[in-house]
């Protein structure tokens, strides 16, 4: 049996955060004598993740995700439970755990914004006392899997936001990581650039074996990246499994849509009526009734464009976290 | 996995001597990065330098003896007074500056992640190099004073006042670590480096023109005197072993304080939100 890459038994992190009324009254008794309140980030979670594995962080905004994804890298040092990344205990922030793990924040760069790319390469070469034999087939690699040949000789500060993020990607890789931690990587990115950016971290999880944790307010990002997702919601694990395991226990009525010169009279009987708009017909159906309703649909005038396809992941998280119940999930 | 397989073993004073050279390398190509920008700051840091030493030429003559303090003595405790002031504004004030934009923006994250002395990391993140003319004119001004003065520096003098130079060295880092700390608590604490620069002016003045109370605050609590007036003293032949010893555990005292807070400091850090 394969050990754990990642094993979290019971981790909490608990803030401490000052509070006070609204008004110059209230502000004023503060500066004498400040009320604290303590937050729960992070409450007793626990999971396990194999070597190689690529994992995604879901949540809403303040669920917890960035820092229990810090709280692995070793930025954070937990209120309590354990830890372990690739066998260190990450609060210790020991140079040989430190050499195995990497960290990409979409919304904070590493590179010097004054100097072209291949000058903080060189630099994280020193830091990470990489071999220069070694350094040059690796930044080699690199640059031509996420073509910035030229892109890196060029000042930061001119460079896309695209290009930034490819060059921050071979500053995060050049000494070779286990352990990846991404945090919205693809934010604000196009399209286009954002396909490139996840087809380069699904290439090199496969390449090089390493394990990559993925927090993104992009769905598509987390669903063609991550076959395992995490849900924490509230500093709370909801949720750990496929996307389809969510998919079936949360929205498991499958989305159904037809275009026909005209529709039945009373479509209530397929399904939940999502929309009836023209001659467009879309239905929410019960999986053990698609091949039914397919048939119905197919028989109407001029029917085309029929499709099936699973309810969106955003419309299956905002039911997750509209739901009223906080019991975990699964 | 290739991380351990690139990771070369070297020791590790040999390894931070590489890290160190690497971020200055880093500062000297963003300084050299922008021809305008080079020239300019180079400029400016000239003007800076003539400027701080200027009044003394024009008070040279009108200087007194202060408690055994000639003139030309007076002009090596400037000397000593401009070495550290340069070391100060082209190494530390950048670094302090550079490191609390981190704090603030979240990006100390990425120091931190470094397999590293994040304090060694932090201090030497930016350098103005233009600066180090400071250093070479206060330079300058020990040796000219010394020279014109007719003091003869024997070895031990010279010997003392390297230790006492180095001893002030480490009580402004020390202090410098303790300011950036505090900005862990609260960003506003970042103007703690202006009211550290002011502080500093008070190094130009030898010890015995302050009164006794104040001689022991800046020896003890805030050792100015330790970085600029005790250093000249040693040159001059005028300080015991003893006092040299005594100002070296004060530094040593100030930098293992600074280290517990630093180290308190990073426990304590919750990392600005993305």
């Amino acid at each position: 049996m394969t050990a754990a890459m990642v094993r979290v038994e019971g981790l909490c992190k608990r803030f401490s955060v000052p509070r006070r009324e609204a008004g110059l009254r209230a502000a004023l008794r503060a500066l004498v004598r400040r009320e604290y309140r303590v937050v729960e980030a992070v409450r007793d979670l626990e999971f396990s993740l194999a070597p190689g594995e690529r994992v995604g962080f879901l949540g809403p905004n303040g669920a917890g995700k960035t820092t229990t994804l810090k709280m692995l890298a070793g930025l954070i040092v937990p209120s309590a439970g354990q830890v372990e990344v690739a066998g260190f205990t990450p609060s210790e922030r020991r140079p040989e755990f430190l050499r195995r793990v990497s960290l990409v924040m979409g919304q904070k760069r590493q590179l010097s914004w004054d100097l072209p790319a291949i000058d903080n390469f060189e630099f994280n070469r020193v830091v990470y006392e990489i071999d220069p034999a070694h350094y040059k087939r690796r930044l080699e690699e690199l640059t031509a899997l996420l073509d910035v040949g030229e892109v890196m000789r060029r000042p930061v500060r001119q460079l896309s936001l695209g290009e930034r993020m490819k060059c921050e990607l071979v500053a995060a890789l050049l000494h070779g990581p286990q352990v990846l931690f991404l945090d919205e990587p693809t934010i604000g990115l196009d399209v286009s650039m954002q396909l490139g950016i996840r087809e380069f971290i699904r290439r090199y999880n496969a390449e090089h074996g390493a394990t990559v944790i993925l927090t993104s307010h992009y769905m598509e990002d987390v669903a063609a990246l991550c076959p395992r997702i995490l849900v924490i919601d509230g500093g709370r694990l909801r949720f750990d499994g496929s996307i389809e395991a969510l998919r079936r226990q949360i929205r498991p009525l499958r989305r159904v849509s037809v275009r026909a010169a005209a529709l039945p009279d009373d479509p209530t009987a397929m399904g939940r009526v999502v929309l009836r708009e023209g001659g467009r017909l879309v239905l929410d159906v019960a999986p053990e009734r698609v091949p039914e309703v397919v048939g119905a649909l197919v028989a109407l005038p001029e029917a085309q464009d029929l499709a099936v396809q699973d309810a969106p992941l955003e419309e299956v998280m905002r039911a997750l976290f509209g739901r009223e119940e906080a019991a975990e999930i699964g | 996995m290739s991380a351990g397989a690139s990771a070369r073993q070297v020791p590790r004073l040999l390894f931070y001597g590489r890290l160190v050279a690497a971020q200055l390398e880093m500062s000297t190509l963003t300084a050299l990065q922008y021809r305008l920008g080079f020239w300019t700051e180079g400029l400016l840091g000239l003007l800076w330098s003539v400027i701080g030493i200027a009044p003394l030429f024009v008070a040279v003559d009108h200087l007194g003896a202060v408690e055994g303090w000639g003139r030309w003595k007076l002009v090596v405790l400037t000397g000593c007074f401009t070495i550290l002031s340069g070391l100060f504004t082209a190494l530390l004030q950048p670094a302090l500056r550079e490191s609390m934009t981190h704090i603030l923006k979240g990006t100390l994250d990425y120091v931190l992640l470094r397999p590293a002395d994040g304090l060694v990391l932090c201090l030497t993140c930016a350098f103005h190099p233009w600066h180090l003319v400071e250093v070479l004119g206060g330079l300058v001004l020990v040796i000219a004073g010394l020279w014109l003065g007719e003091v003869e520096v024997t070895a031990t003098g010279l010997l003392a006042g390297l230790a006492t130079g180095a001893a002030g060295l480490m009580a402004l880092y020390a202090f410098g670590v303790l300011v950036l700390c505090a900005s862990f608590r609260a960003l506003q604490l970042q103007a703690l480096t202006h009211v550290m620069e002011a502080l500093m002016d008070f190094g130009r003045w030898p010890a015995q023109v302050f009164p006794p109370a104040l001689r022991l605050l800046f020896t003890f609590v805030i050792p100015l005197l330790v970085m600029t007036s005790y250093p000249a003293e040693a040159l001059l032949g005028r300080l015991s072993w003893g006092t040299v010893a005594e100002l070296a555990a004060v530094s040593a005292t100030l930098l293992v304080l600074a280290r517990l807070a630093w180290v308190r400091s990073v426990r304590g850090y919750t990392s600005a939100s993305s």
